[in-house]
């Protein structure tokens, strides 16, 4: 292990010269060639910022001293602590990521309030508690997590007895929730959107007098109000209300169909429209918690105006495959939030990185998008987001539809249960008097453990209780707060942050924590070429959606 | 139908026999009245009639369109519980019906008059449920007739093929029959219509193709003792071509088994249908189609049972229609049983 670290070392200070000699005229790194009290590692990119093989934004990332890491931007990033603090970018012992080959999927190992002790797969993951913790240990021993697919279920084992808490309780259950006086509903804030997306390149949805018909057609109010549970909204933009850059007052479509028609007519459909299959998948999300039945009412809403469409219903993975390849040319699709910035619903999906899932994109749209997210000043931001609310009613890509609220239920016993936001809720604070285990029921099985390469939410929470970012998210909101970081500043133009990581931290296998282990976890992911980036499908998506793309990226790109 | 050799087939059976032959009628009309004879074939003939006479008169009976959404229309929510009006003119005013009427209506059975009477409540989008499972009937009938006539017919000539000519032709059509057997008949028909893509149609279509087996391997056994009878051989004798003996003589006495085989196998069919449908699989998610029905509104199991409970029923009561009276015809073409 040892030998293969000071490899690894020897090439990255070779790499350090060789990036040192080809970029001199590089003035962001103000500071000299570190010295080398620690095993000081340094990864140093920037001179392939802005050239045509590099997409991503990351320049540098290098460990200053034993508990210091810095980061060196192409371009300022005003969202980097959140996006750092996302639980895809937790840190995991360097010797470890080695020892597994880049994939610790099934064993990982973190810093977090509790270690994994078994995953069996098909029936359950156990966690016990990390006697070692740095921060206040958990009062709870044992965390169970189990999963059901069917809301009806989950509602059952709960009332049954057999499990604490569950997650998403069915939109029709939220009334038996509240008045059984053993269990206690926590409604999460809507950090969603759901939205009636357009590949804009396959006709007839090439046309934006389609597209804005059919934005005219629907009647938001009649799918919220019916479909959608206590504490849902209807969207009036692509941003949900907790998202700081939310604008007052945007523009969007309503409810007209006469206007719908008379777009129709002017696109040269009086007599109405054949538009193919609206596609969808059946799986609920907190966005759309029922949707084949949202599908059936908006293709009877769309068939009042002359829209005529057929339903598609397609297995889970496949329909999300088709919607990144931009297969699907009309679909029923959302997004909740990973972390609370304009950034991660705009860029992810509108941005000039986005994939084909809207067709080619607009320019417009892509160049303020890109302003927006190097924009320090939050008033501009906000003025800038504003305009993007503007062009994406213009050209009407996707229309937003509803903000989802969702729930979770716990027995009334459990202390401290909460719903967060962001669908990470910590076990680590709850408690319940007289027991030594918390069993959880959630939709489904996580598909690995190793969540730098994982974008579902089932194995995201429980990665959250097992790894540690950097920073953190508040428990039961969406402050970022410091984590393994104790804390972290900026230089004044936000290319450059450096992180203080705390002291004495442990991992669960006793090794202890230093920079060299955060710059090894972002490695692995940043660098394509590296041995170890390696996961479980490879596709590193989240990192790639974070900040723009990979060092030495596969030359065959996008296909997955 | 050439049914006037019947009974040689079953020449060695014994003293039933005579009995059988004495009984006025071709085979057909017999085995019909010795069914019904027995109380549960009239139950299940009697089921699968009003289930034919629904599909029939479907948009006669039902109060509201297949897909006709009622959300805005009538302001009720989704999902409303069943609301029958039992205060209805028509009904004699006798002092027992008023006051079972009362009762029902203390009980929650009735609902005012001013609101809109849905027999089965509401479904997740608002539309009539009674409605849905009238012209659900269509579907699931439709379906099955469909699925077990092709699966007999392509069965019948392999079978008729293999048992008739034996050898090569015979290993090589029971070989590959054995291997669809091979596999759990479900997975299989899962396996075809994801290959297929999902479709009312595709879905009919593998449930058939996983039946044909069974169809054909019964032909064949009935063929292998038919081709031996001494009319065979007399026709054979008299240079009568094979495809006229096949369709002349031996097919007309290998029916018997196959119409049993049929009849279960519209239970089957009925249950396999509504399967790939509550996977999703059968096509349409708007269709009225019970095992869809079913699906959609699983969830809603504890909350508004009725979406559950009468897709259910349905598909139940059509199974057993078909098994009933499968059962009946069983007991009455098996000369074993006749006494």
């Amino acid at each position: 292990m040892r030998r293969q670290r000071t490899r690894w070392l020897a090439l990255l200070v070779a790499f350090g010269l060789v990036a040192a000699a080809c970029g001199g005229d590089d003035d962001e790194s103000g500071d000299g060639p570190e010295e080398a009290d620690f095993e000081a590692v340094a990864i140093d990119e920037s001179d392939q910022c802005g050239t045509e093989g590099y997409t991503g934004n990351l320049a540098a990332i290098e460990a200053v001293d034993e508990l210091t890491v810095r980061f060196t931007l192409c371009e300022p990033d005003v969202a980097f602590p959140a996006k750092v603090a996302f639980s895809a970018l937790g840190i995991h012992p360097s010797e470890h990521l080695e020892a597994t080959g880049g994939a610790p999927i099934d064993n990982p190992i973190g810093t977090g309030p509790y270690r994994l002790e078994a995953w069996e797969r098909g029936s359950q993951i156990v966690l016990t508690a990390n006697e070692d913790y740095w921060g206040e240990p958990p009062s709870i021993p044992t965390v169970v997590f189990r999963w059901s697919a069917e809301s009806a279920q989950r509602l059952v084992e709960l009332q049954s007895g057999d499990v604490d808490g569950i997650d998403n309780v069915g939109t029709e259950d939220f009334a038996t929730v509240q008045d059984d006086p053993d269990l206690q509903l926590l409604e999460r804030e809507p950090l969603n959107v759901f939205y009636l997306g357009f590949n804009v390149d396959k006709p007839p949805f090439d046309d934006p007098l389609v597209r804005q018909a059919i934005g005219y057609a629907i009647d938001k109010e009649r799918i919220v109000e019916n479909f959608y549970p206590e504490g849902s909204q209807v969207a009036d933009q692509f941003l949900p209300p907790g998202i700081p850059q939310y604008e007052e007052g945007a523009e969007t479509f309503t409810y007209d169909p006469e206007r719908a028609r008379q777009l129709l007519a002017e696109a040269g459909y009086p007599d109405g429209i054949d538009v193919g299959p609206l596609s969808y998948r059946a799986e609920p999300r907190p966005y759309l918690p029922q949707p084949p039945q949202v599908a059936s009412d908006i293709r009877d809403q769309l068939a009042q105006v002359g829209i005529r469409a057929t339903l598609d219903e397609q297995e889970s993975g496949t329909f999300i495959d088709n919607a990144n390849t931009g297969n699907l040319s009309f679909y029923m699709l959302g997004w909740g939030a990973d972390f609370p910035d304009a950034t991660n619903f705009w860029d992810f999906h509108f941005g000039a990185g986005a994939s084909p899932q809207f067709g080619t994109g607009f320019p417009d749209l892509h160049e303020v998008l890109a302003e927006a997210g190097s924009t320090t000043d939050e008033e501009e931001r906000a003025e800038l987001y504003a305009q993007a609310n503007d062009l994406l009613f213009e050209h009407a890509p996707a229309i937003p539809i509803a903000y989802g609220g969702s729930a979770v239920a716990f027995k009334a016993e459990v202390e401290g249960a909460h719903a967060s936001p962001l669908s990470n809720e910590q076990f680590a604070a709850m408690s319940i008097e007289g027991q030594d285990q918390l069993v959880w029921m959630q939709n489904g099985e996580p598909s690995g453990l190793y969540c730098a390469d994982e974008t579902d939410g089932e194995a995201l929470r429980v990665c959250e209780q097992i790894n540690e970012s950097l920073l953190g998210y508040e428990v039961g909101g969406t402050e970022v707060v410091p984590l393994l970081a104790e804390d972290y500043e900026s230089n004044e133009d936000l290319t450059e942050w450096t992180f203080h990581l705390r002291e004495g931290v442990t991992f669960h296998d006793g090794t202890s924590l230093d920079a060299g282990d955060v710059v090894a976890s972002y490695r692995v992911q940043w660098d394509a070429a590296d041995p170890l980036h390696v996961g479980r499908d490879g596709l590193f998506t989240y990192f790639e959606a974070l900040f723009g793309g990979f060092l030495n990226p596969p030359p065959a790109e996008g296909e997955a | 139908m050439a049914v006037e050799e019947i009974p040689l087939g079953e020449q060695q059976a014994g003293d039933a026999e005579p009995a059988l032959q004495l009984e006025r009628g071709g085979l057909w009309r017999q085995a019909l009245r010795q069914t019904f004879r027995k109380r549960s074939a009239v139950a299940g003939g009697v089921i699968l009639g009003l289930l034919l006479f629904i599909a029939l008169f479907a948009p006669v009976i039902a109060p509201y369109g297949e897909r006709e959404v009622l959300i805005a229309t009538e302001g009720l929510r989704p999902r409303a519980e069943p609301c029958i009006h039992l205060s209805v003119d028509w009904i004699p005013d006798v002092p027992v019906l008023s006051r079972a009427e009362s009762f029902l209506e203390a009980n929650g059975f009735s609902c005012p008059s001013d609101r809109p009477q849905h027999l089965m409540g509401l479904d997740g989008n608002g539309r009539d449920v009674f409605s849905r499972i009238l012209y659900g009937a269509r579907t699931s009938l439709v379906a099955s007739v469909g699925a077990v006539g092709f699966a007999v017919v392509c069965g019948t000539v392999l079978g008729l093929v293999a048992g008739f000519f034996g050898g090569r032709i015979d290993n090589v059509v029971m070989r590959v029959m054995d291997v669809l057997l091979a596999f759990p008949a479900l997975l299989l028909a899962i396996a075809i219509v994801t290959a297929r893509g999902p479709g009312l149609f595709n879905a009919v279509l593998a449930v058939s193709v996983v039946t044909i087996p069974v169809y054909a391997r019964v032909i064949r056994s009935r063929v292998l003792s038919v081709r031996e009878q001494d009319f065979v051989a007399a026709d054979r004798a008299l240079g009568v071509s094979n495809a006229r003996i096949l369709v002349h003589r031996v097919l007309p006495n290998s029916l018997t088994p196959l119409v049993v085989q049929a009849t279960l196998g519209m239970a089957t069919a009925v249950l396999e249908l509504a399967a790939l449908s509550f996977f999703g699989l059968a096509g349409d998610p708007d269709t009225a189609e019970w095992g869809r029905m079913l699906s959609v509104e699983r969830n809603q199991l504890f909350t508004s049972p009725h979406l559950v409970f009468y897709p259910g029923l349905m598909i139940m009561l059509n199974v057993l229609a078909f098994n009933l009276i499968g059962d009946g015809l069983r007991d009455a073409l098996d000369p074993r049983l006749n006494s």
